[in-house]
């Protein structure tokens, strides 16, 4: 196995280009240094790019676009995530400790595509695009939800780099929530995870609602169903509530080391219900 | 410090990293440069035992490549007691009863001082939040988080 560092994303690039599948992205590391150890992955090359600058940045265009190679220290920290995407950098705050934030991305988190992963949800409410590019083909973009194929799957040609993600944009009126279900506070893997995204008209009428959740099937994914039968509604709980069981009807909770499929499926609606009802409050409330 | 691209300054001094790509920091740090005080324990990035600095910020040697330091800066616990000189938060640790078998005293220490850099009078939530990532199966944390209020700059402290 070769190591290849580069700082260039133009050099990144023509590895990646040269290479091929041969060639294994490195960022942090946390997931691809521990798959490598587990003998699940033998790349010919390591390309290195935890140090290609101009990818690692959080920057505002209309949309909010963040660099592959932010970490999730920094997305728990960059003022206008705290400020407008609070379940981005929430989400990111719960994965792993110190040790991972400080060097894990989530360039890498989405790309590691794991059925659990954190970042995910809070992504796929912000209706973020996947920035892609590579040598020969120049940038594409995609929505997420298009790239995050099936479990540790992604639609990432292997001479193709992930180089941001642009959120939708959030305007008065609309707020976001995230919760994990573990069994500790800490270095947890989500038994459940779910995020909320709702837009509330001037007479706190919902008239836009998005949920996304974690754990509870082979790839994080829209609560579609639910979404739409909480459009018109306010707080109203037994609507909510029918809400969480749409979402129930779509998922596909299963048995693992970490919890039982009974026990996931008696906790999704319940936890869907109370993310969408924070949402709401602080989408209408004094506290957004 | 300006550290040459080859290679990876480690407690101040320069060295080189001659090692495959497959090579974690921390087997460079313990089998190349002899420096036993990081330990390895779950070789995963679960326990926290093998925390060292790399420009500053904790992370977990067991799972980040040695070429991935070169041009940066590397601290371990070597580097924290200096000739034997125990550190502050070294000597509060101990008076606290923070060390009991001591395995994962090197991990810890290394990300208090990471905190305690960033900010020199974290609260217990604070310190507790930092070392979530840093497991101790003997002293239960309380005398951990202990420790570090003993050791803050100001009344009831020692520093």
């Amino acid at each position: 196995m070769d190591f290849r560092r580069t700082d260039d994303i133009e050099e990144a690039l023509a590895s990646l280009a040269e290479l091929g599948s041969d060639a294994q992205v490195l960022a942090g590391g946390t997931d691809v240094m521990i798959q490598i150890q587990r003998g699940e992955l033998d790349p010919g090359t390591l390309v290195h790019i935890e140090r290609v600058d101009s990818i690692g940045e959080i920057t505002e265009n209309g949309r909010l676009t963040v660099g592959a190679l932010a970490t999730h220290l920094e997305l728990s920290r960059h003022p206008a995530l705290l400020d407008r995407y609070p379940s981005i950098s929430y989400s990111a705050s719960l994965v792993g400790g110190w040790q991972t934030q400080a060097v894990g991305t989530i360039g890498g988190n989405v790309c590691n595509a794991s059925p659990a992963a954190d970042l995910l949800p809070p992504l796929l409410v912000h209706g973020a695009r996947v920035l892609v590019a590579s040598q020969d083909r120049g940038e594409r973009e995609l929505p997420l939800s298009d790239f995050v194929v099936g479990r540790r799957s992604i639609a990432r040609e292997p001479d193709e780099l992930v180089t941001g993600f642009s959120l939708d944009p959030v305007e008065e009126g609309t707020a976001d929530s995230y919760r994990k279900v573990g069994r500790r506070g800490a270095m947890e893997v989500a038994i459940v995870g779910v995020a909320v995204r709702l837009s509330v008209d001037s007479g706190a009428t919902i008239k836009e609602a998005r949920g996304a959740v974690c754990s509870v099937g082979p790839v994080p994914f829209r609560a579609t169903a639910a979404e739409e039968s909480l459009i018109g509604l306010t707080a109203d709980s037994d609507e909510v509530a029918a809400a969480g069981q749409l979402l129930l009807e779509q998922s596909q909770p299963i048995d693992d080391a970490r919890a039982t499929a009974r026990y996931r499926t008696m906790v999704l609606p319940r936890v869907f219900e109370s993310v969408v009802t924070d949402c709401y409050l602080r989408a209408t409330g004094p506290l957004r | 410090m300006t550290v040459a691209e080859d290679s990876v300054s480690v407690n101040g001094r320069s060295v080189t990293v001659k090692s495959s790509a497959g090579t974690t920091l921390l087997e460079f740090l313990r089998e190349s440069l002899g420096l036993l005080g990081t330990k390895e324990g779950c070789s995963e990035g679960e326990c926290g035992a093998c925390t060292v600095l790399v420009d500053g910020q904790p992370l977990h040697s067991c799972i980040y490549p040695a070429l991935a330091a070169q041009g940066r800066t590397v601290e371990t616990i070597e580097g924290i007691s200096k000739g034997g000189d125990l550190s502050s938060l070294q000597a509060a640790l101990i008076a606290a009863g923070g060390v009991q078998c001591g395995f994962c005293t090197p991990g810890f220490l290394m990300t208090l001082t990471a905190l305690l850099r960033d900010d020199p009078s974290p609260d217990p939530d604070q310190v507790a939040r930092a070392v979530a990532g840093n497991i101790c199966r003997c002293t239960g944390y309380a005398q951990i988080v202990e420790a570090v209020a003993a050791d803050l700059p100001r009344p009831g402290g020692t520093r």
